[in-house]
């Protein structure tokens, strides 16, 4: 049996692991400054899931499921009671790896710190009812730090990490309501491989955001 | 496999391309059987509709034979005889549960584009476009529907293929356009554009009460097609005054719906219309409003304008004014079709509505290229091609 923490953990993993952090600040992008504290920059993002809050938690108590969503690129390592290691790769390739330590705080609380990683960075998920019965609140808030070398670059000028992880909080609410993340790369089309890569850029830009 | 591939903005080919396979649990392969050109297609050829791409697979409105189940599809077999909803939908998001299926949330997993340019993305829909979710099209041998359990029904027996083909698009399309004019009986309801899904949306509004259906286009076989299978009324909008002739046919009210099913590319005579079409072709404007504006004006005060022409951007001499003091409701959207596609089967095979005559040419997959140049260029009486791949 399963703690009800545990789960709760298992769900913020997958939050984590989906995010791709590395990935979400390499890209940059010069509009729009995050919000800066304490030389952190921050983001705040939410999705509304269509599901009672115990219903989100619960999502993540299917193992199989669980291993399906993190397919390949995460896995999880538990501590102790309320800690777990995180450890993936980027989503998209490239074989960037890193770690990151999962914290419970309380029910409907947790946060992450990513202890290896190209980029400082830590983050916080929380769950509130939404109104109207509408399901649950997703409400993540997502803070990075950047080295000088990088910021001269202009890579710290972006609001990538925040479309990252919004493309997550999408990802994560597409498996709870309906199982899967659709995916259309490589589906029939008469191109060359040549053109077949040109327009998976293309699809990524359209997935996650970023300069077309 | 072959599929007909868009090549460019007005270019088509019949190409070789990979077969489709299951991918996620709840995909099935269809076995395609009639597949249907749609006025929305020539939106996209045309490159009015944005982000095709090269060696995109054309084609959203079909039907045909299940041959591939994922292991978490429940309602389907292998042999079925299925017709397919256009529109995308997951089946469990809160828009999908409310049968609001084309504003479902998960099913565009390319939703960046649609977002900065609508606020929010809408739902996937099987070839078309990018912008759309990236799907492979139906102009096919074969195609993966994605949650086949939510987007695929079975087709009564008695029903022939190329009727049940538009159970997919045109029916629900014109059903809804006539289902947003919220009719109580004995309405006069006036729709623009006879297409397939014009006059789907006259036979639905007949079926759902209107008193006196008129529908307004400029091409003779279309009006006289829809009068024969319908009993409609028709105005010439190229040799009539449309706004005097609704009006005079109305004692002066004005009619108490007007639907619109024509779309962007909609065409006028006359000089505004040659502003229009500069403006849209230098991309000042990405859609041209004609049959829009002339619903609004001709509306009865109070009444409900349904639009179910395809908009994609911005426009320019929206009539806003005549709909506000007026107090019009506008009413518009993406079909759902799923909401509508089990009611639409019971009545095709109940012999109410019979669409099976909008199959004006049925050809083999090999000859879409000249099957959609019949249908844009309107030649030959074409009201839709539909496309057999399997024959
Ligand atoms: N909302 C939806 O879900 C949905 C679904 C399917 C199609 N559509 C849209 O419906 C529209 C019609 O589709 P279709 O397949 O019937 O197309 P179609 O090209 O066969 O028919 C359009 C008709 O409009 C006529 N027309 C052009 N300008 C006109 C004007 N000013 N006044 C009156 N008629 C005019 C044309 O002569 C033609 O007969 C398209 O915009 C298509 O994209 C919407
Ligand atoms: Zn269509
Ligand atoms: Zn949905």
């Amino acid at each position: 049996m399963i703690g009800r923490a545990t789960r709760w953990t298992l769900l913020g993993a997958g939050v984590v692991a989906v995010t791709g952090v590395g990935r979400a600040v390499a890209r940059r992008r010069r509009r729009h400054q995050p919000e800066r504290q304490d030389g952190w920059y921050v983001v705040h993002r939410g999705v509304t899931v269509d599901r009672p809050r115990d219903g989100v938690i619960d999502f993540w108590t299917d193992r199989e499921r669980l291993d399906r969503a993190l397919a390949g690129w995460a896995t999880l390592e538990q501590l102790d009671g309320g800690r777990w290691r995180c450890e993936a790769a980027e989503r998209t390739g490239g074989g960037r790896r890193w770690r990151a330590e999962i914290t419970v705080e309380s029910p409907g609380v947790l946060r992450w710190r990513v202890t290896d990683g190209p980029v400082a960075q830590e983050g916080r998920v929380e769950l509130v009812d939404a109104p109207q019965g509408r399901g649950t609140e997703i409400r993540a808030e997502l803070r990075y730090r950047l080295g000088p070398v990088r910021r001269a670059f202009g890579l710290a000028a972006g609001d990538e990490p925040d479309l990252a992880l919004r493309d997550t909080l999408r990802r994560v609410k597409a498996l709870v309501e309906c199982g899967e993340v659709v995916d259309t790369r490589r589906d029939p089309s008469g191109r060359s491989p040549r053109q077949e890569r040109a327009t998976d850029k293309v699809r990524e830009k359209l997935a996650t955001g970023g300069r077309a | 496999m072959r599929a007909l591939c868009w090549e460019g903005v007005g270019k088509l080919a019949v190409r070789d391309v990979p077969e489709p396979r299951i991918r996620a649990d709840g995909d099935v392969v269809v076995r395609v059987r009639a597949s249907s050109v749609c006025g929305s297609d020539l939106h996209l050829i045309n490159g009015y509709l944005p982000a095709m791409r090269e060696g995109d697979v054309l084609g959203h409105e079909f039907m045909g034979e299940v041959v591939e189940t994922g292991p978490g599809v429940r309602r389907l077999r292998v042999g079925d005889r299925v017709v397919v909803g256009s529109v995308v939908a997951c089946g469990g998001c809160w828009y999908c549960r409310t049968e609001q299926y084309s504003l479902c949330d998960n099913s565009n997993p390319q939703p960046v584009f649609t977002e900065k340019l609508w606020g929010h993305s809408p739902a996937g829909i099987l070839g078309y476009s990018h912008a759309a979710g990236g799907y492979a099209g139906s102009h096919a041998e074969y195609i993966r529907v994605p949650f086949g359990d939510v987007g695929a029904f079975r087709v009564p027996d008695g029903v022939s293929d190329d009727a049940a083909v538009f159970a997919s698009d045109a029916m629900p399309t014109g059903w809804m356009a006539a289902d947003f004019c919220g009719l109580k009986g004995g309405e006069v309801v006036a729709v623009w554009g006879a297409g397939g899904v014009g006059q789907m949306a006259a036979r639905s509004a007949q079926i759902l009460g209107a008193g006196r259906v008129i529908v307004i286009d400029r091409l003779p076989e279309r009006l006289a097609t829809a009068a024969a299978r319908l009993g409609v009324e028709t105005i010439d909008y190229a040799r009539t005054d449309v706004l005097e002739a609704l009006r005079e046919m109305t004692a002066g009210r004005g009619p108490d719906a007007c639907i619109e099913a024509v779309g962007m590319e909609s065409h006028d005579v006359g000089p505004s219309y040659a502003y229009d079409r500069v403006k849209q072709a230098a991309r000042l404007q990405t859609d041209r409003l004609v049959s829009v504006r002339q619903a609004i004006m001709a509306c009865r005060k109070g009444g409900t304008v349904s639009i179910v022409g395809v908009y994609a951007g911005l426009v320019d001499k929206f009539p806003l004014g005549a709909a506000m003091n007026k107090a019009l409701v506008l009413r518009m959207g993406q079909m759902h079709a799923q909401r509508y596609i089990p009611m639409l089967l019971e009545r095709l095979a109940g012999g109410e509505i019979d669409p099976g005559y909008l199959a004006t040419h049925p050809l083999p997959l090999e000859d879409g290229v000249r099957g959609y140049e019949l249908f844009e260029k309107k030649r030959d009486g074409c009201l839709r091609t539909v496309l057999h791949p399997s024959a």
